[in-house]
């Protein structure tokens, strides 16, 4: 009797691994490897400097309103968060970087979750990816939810095509920005570059 | 809609234009244009029969409300639908289409 009950056993356990391997998926390949320079190469499209590890990489594959980012929970209650992200398709449509900027803040609010106005704080012409650029501080408060975030976007262009890079940082009303997010952001954007053409770029090339 | 904006210069290039469809009334869709900037042309078919034609429906993903889901189609200079997909538009996916169809000689 005890030995039916081994051979039982035995077979369950055959059959459960057996099933487990059919249930065996691929892991998902990483979009992302480390240069010998310690830089990251993205896609084998970007290179740039990576953050403290901190910072989480969070990215939207379909559909998304950015392309790849980077978030840290921050100390303090919710919603004590930071994340930037590189956004090939920001709000608006201008290609000119003062008027997508102002495209782009009439939409942005909605992104952020702030039922607010959102106040400039800053606006200043900045170098980026090897061109000119518009970095834009903001500021939004929600008096209802008692929250508020700290918005830095820097607008650049890739081709004749607008990009951004923006960090927000989300915090109680009554809490504290940490400027060292805006350091690490300053250190993203600063460095990054690209390593081809971009698709836009290359379809509009004939034939 | 924005995407379809950012891309004019391309759709040209392409020999193709774009008309945007909605079950929204005029007076809606003109500030819905003004506040997005679109410089396309947006019909306003009230009773969806376009939406049916092209086999839009409801959003399922929506319940209890009039919202459609979007669809994406490419017709080409005869009348004949090219390209049709549901959903989000894969916009890389219709300039490729579009580059391919004028290079064939098929402008939409």
């Amino acid at each position: 009797m005890k030995k039916r009950w081994v051979l039982v056993l035995i077979a369950v356990m055959v059959l459960g691994l057996w099933l487990s391997g059919c249930a065996t998926t691929e892991a998902p390949k990483k979009p992302y490897r480390m240069s010998p320079q310690g830089t990251v190469i993205w896609n084998d499209e970007f290179e740039f400097k990576p953050p403290p590890s901190a910072w989480k990489i969070i990215q939207v594959e379909v559909g998304g309103e950015f392309g790849f980012g980077f978030l840290k929970a921050d100390r303090g209650p919710f919603p004590s968060q930071s994340m930037f992200v590189y956004d090939e398709e920001p709000f608006g449509c201008s290609t000119e970087l003062g008027e997508r900027g102002g495209e782009f803040f009439k939409r942005y609010l909605w992104s952020t979750a702030m039922i607010a106005d959102m106040k400039i704080l800053e606006k200043k012409n900045v170098s980026v990816l090897g061109g000119e650029g518009l970095a834009v501080v903001a500021e939004g408060k929600d008096s209802v939810k008692k929250e508020k975030v700290q918005s830095k976007v820097v607008f650049g262009k890739r081709g004749d095509r607008v990009v951004a890079f923006y960090l927000t940082q989300w915090r109680p009303m009554d809490g504290t920005y940490d400027p060292s997010a805006f350091e690490v952001f300053d250190q993203f954007w600063g460095s990054f570059r690209y390593l081809k053409k971009s698709f836009y770029e290359t379809i509009a090339q004939d034939p | 809609m924005e995407g379809h904006q950012r891309n004019q210069s391309l759709y040209d290039r392409f020999n193709a234009r774009v008309v945007g469809v909605s079950v929204d009334d005029v007076t809606t869709l003109k500030y819905w244009a003004k506040s997005l900037d679109l410089t396309f042309p947006l019909l306003s078919n009230l009773t969806g029969f376009l939406g049916s034609y092209f086999g839009v429906g409801p959003s399922p993903e929506i319940k209890g409300f009039p919202v459609f889901s979007r669809k994406t189609v490419i017709i080409d200079k005869r009348g004949i639908i090219r390209y049709a997909k549901d959903g989000e538009p894969d916009f890389k996916g219709i300039l490729l289409f579009l580059k391919q169809m004028n290079k064939e000689g098929g402008k939409p």
